[in-house]
C-alpha cells in the first residue's frame, strides 16, 4: 500500500485522527458562548438596578423627633425632619386648603406620598392630581402657595419637581415611594390622625 | 481474495493499531467539552428551577396584597371607634379582635410585597385585578366591595352607646363580607401557598365574625 492510500485511510476513520479535533472544539465553543450569554443575561434581569427617576431630589440624615412647636424646615415643601405627633390623615385624601407642615411631614414618616401644587394650576391639571391622589391609598393632595414648582411630590428625603399633571414620573414616583423603602416607620397608619387642613 | 487485498486488510489492521495511541488526545478533549458544557447546562436549569418565581407587580396575588391592606385598614379605623364609643364588653373585645388580626395581616401583605420587589400601590386604580368589579373606582374605596362611606365613617365616630354599636355592626358585617368576597376572588386566580393560605383564614375568620355580629345585632333587636 503506498503512503498516501495509508494517510487517506487515517483521515477517513476519525477514531486515528492524530490533530486537534477542529470540528468538536468549534461546536463546543459555540454552546458555550451562547451558554455563557443565557447566563449573563439572565443574571442581568435578575439583578439590573432599578432605573432612577430624573430629577428627582434626595436629602438624608432628617430628624425624627417630636415637636409641638412651629418648625422652620429648609426646603418648601419640607421633605422630612422633626414634625407634630399627629400624623395628617393621608388615605388617598384631597385637601383643598395648606396643611399646616409639622403634620405632614409626620405622615411622610409614614410612608405617604405627598403631592403639592401651586395655586393657580390650572382645572385639569388639578383635576388629574385629585383623581391620581383619591385612587391611591398613602398618598394626600393640597396646595402650597409659595412652591417653587407648580407641582411636587414629596416622600420622606425624596423630592420631585415637574410642572405637567400628565409627567410619566408622577407615577414613576408613586410606585416606588409609597410605602417605599425609604419609609422610617413602615407599617404605621395614614388615618387615626389629623383630618381636616 | 486477491493478494492486495489481503494486503490492504493486513495494512489496515496495522494502521488502526499504530493510531491508537494518538486517538485519546482528540477524544479526550472532546469529551472534556461536552462535560463542561453538559455541567453549564445543568447548572443553568438547576438555577432557573430553584430561583424562586414571584407574583409580577400586576398580578392578582399583588393586587389583593395591596387593595385588602387597604380594605383592613378601614376595619382597623371603625373598630377603633366603636372601641371609643361602647363600653360592651363582647362588642370591645370584638373590636380588639378585628384591630390586632387585620393589623398584623397588613404587615404579613405588605412583607409579600416587599419580598415580591411590588410597588405598595397602582396609580391605575385600585381593584383592577379582580375584574367585574368596578375596575377604576371614583374616590377613595368606592368600587372595593362592602367599604363604608366617609359619610358612614362620621355618623359612627359621633354615634355614642347601642346606636353605635348597632351602626358598628351593620358596617362590620358588609364590610366583612366584602372581604370574604375578595379573599375569594384571590383564591380563584392563585396558587402560591402563602396567599392561598392567608386567604383562607380571611374567608374562614371573618364567616365566622359575621355569624357573631348577626347574632349581636339580634340581641339588640336590630337584625
Amino acid at each position: 500500500m503506498s503512503k498516501s492510500a495509508r494517510n487517506r485511510q487515517k483521515r477517513n476513520n476519525p477514531l486515528v485522527q492524530s490533530g486537534p479535533p477542529w470540528g468538536a472544539i468549534a461546536f463546543f465553543t459555540v454552546i458555550g458562548v451562547i451558554v455563557t450569554a443565557a447566563v449573563a443575561f439572565a443574571a442581568w434581569q435578575a439583578f439590573k438596578p432599578v432605573e432612577p427617576i430624573a430629577g428627582l431630589i434626595e436629602r438624608d440624615g432628617l430628624e425624627r423627633g417630636h415637636v409641638t412647636t412651629k418648625i422652620e424646615y429648609d426646603t418648601n415643601p419640607p421633605m422630612g425632619g422633626k414634625h407634630n405627633a399627629v400624623w395628617q390623615n393621608c388615605d388617598g385624601r384631597v385637601y383643598d386648603q395648606p396643611l399646616q407642615n409639622e403634620h405632614a411631614v409626620h405622615s411622610l414618616e409614614h410612608g405617604a406620598v405627598w403631592i403639592t401644587y401651586r395655586p393657580g394650576l390650572d382645572s385639569k391639571a388639578l383635576g388629574k392630581l385629585k383623581d391620581r391622589v383619591s385612587n391611591t391609598d398613602y398618598t394626600m393632595l393640597s396646595p402650597v402657595p409659595d412652591q417653587d414648582s407648580p407641582i411636587v411630590l414629596t416622600a420622606w428625603g425624596k423630592q420631585l419637581k415637574t410642572d405637567d399633571a400628565d409627567d410619566d414620573r408622577i407615577d414613576a414616583f408613586l410606585r416606588a415611594y409609597v410605602k417605599g423603602p425609604q419609609t422610617p416607620e413602615p407599617g404605621a397608619a395614614c388615618i387615626g390622625g389629623k383630618d381636616t387642613p | 481474495m486477491s493478494g492486495a487485498a489481503r494486503a490492504e486488510t493486513a495494512e489496515h489492521e496495522e494502521g488502526v493499531e499504530n493510531a491508537a495511541p494518538a486517538a485519546p488526545r482528540g477524544r479526550t478533549l472532546s469529551l472534556v467539552l461536552a462535560g463542561l458544557v453538559v455541567l453549564i447546562a445543568v447548572a443553568v436549569v438547576a438555577a432557573a428551577a430553584l430561583r424562586p418565581s414571584v407574583p409580577g407587580p400586576d398580578s392578582p396575588e399583588a393586587g389583593f396584597a395591596r387593595d385588602m391592606s387597604t380594605h383592613h385598614a378601614q376595619a382597623v379605623q371603625m373598630s377603633f371607634m366603636i372601641r371609643d364609643a361602647s363600653d360592651d364588653e363582647k362588642i370591645r373585645t370584638l373590636a380588639y379582635d378585628i384591630i390586632t388580626t387585620q393589623s398584623a395581616q397588613i404587615g404579613m401583605m405588605t412583607a409579600w410585597l416587599d419580598a415580591w420587589k411590588a410597588p405598595k400601590v397602582d396609580p391605575k386604580g385600585p381593584m383592577r385585578w379582580m375584574s367585574g368589579h368596578g375596575g377604576h373606582g371614583g374616590g377613595s374605596g368606592a368600587a372595593m366591595p362592602g367599604m363604608a362611606t366617609d359619610q358612614q365613617l362620621k355618623e359612627l365616630e359621633s354615634a355614642e352607646g347601642k346606636d353605635a354599636e348597632v351602626l358598628f355592626l351593620k358596617l362590620m358585617i358588609a364590610h366583612h363580607r366584602g372581604g370574604v368576597e375578595m379573599a375569594e376572588a384571590v383564591l380563584a386566580r392563585t396558587d402560591r401557598e402563602e396567599v392561598e393560605r392567608l386567604a383562607r383564614t380571611m374567608v374562614e375568620g371573618q364567616s365566622a365574625e359575621i355569624e357573631l355580629m348577626t347574632s349581636m345585632l339580634r340581641e339588640r333587636g336590630a337584625a
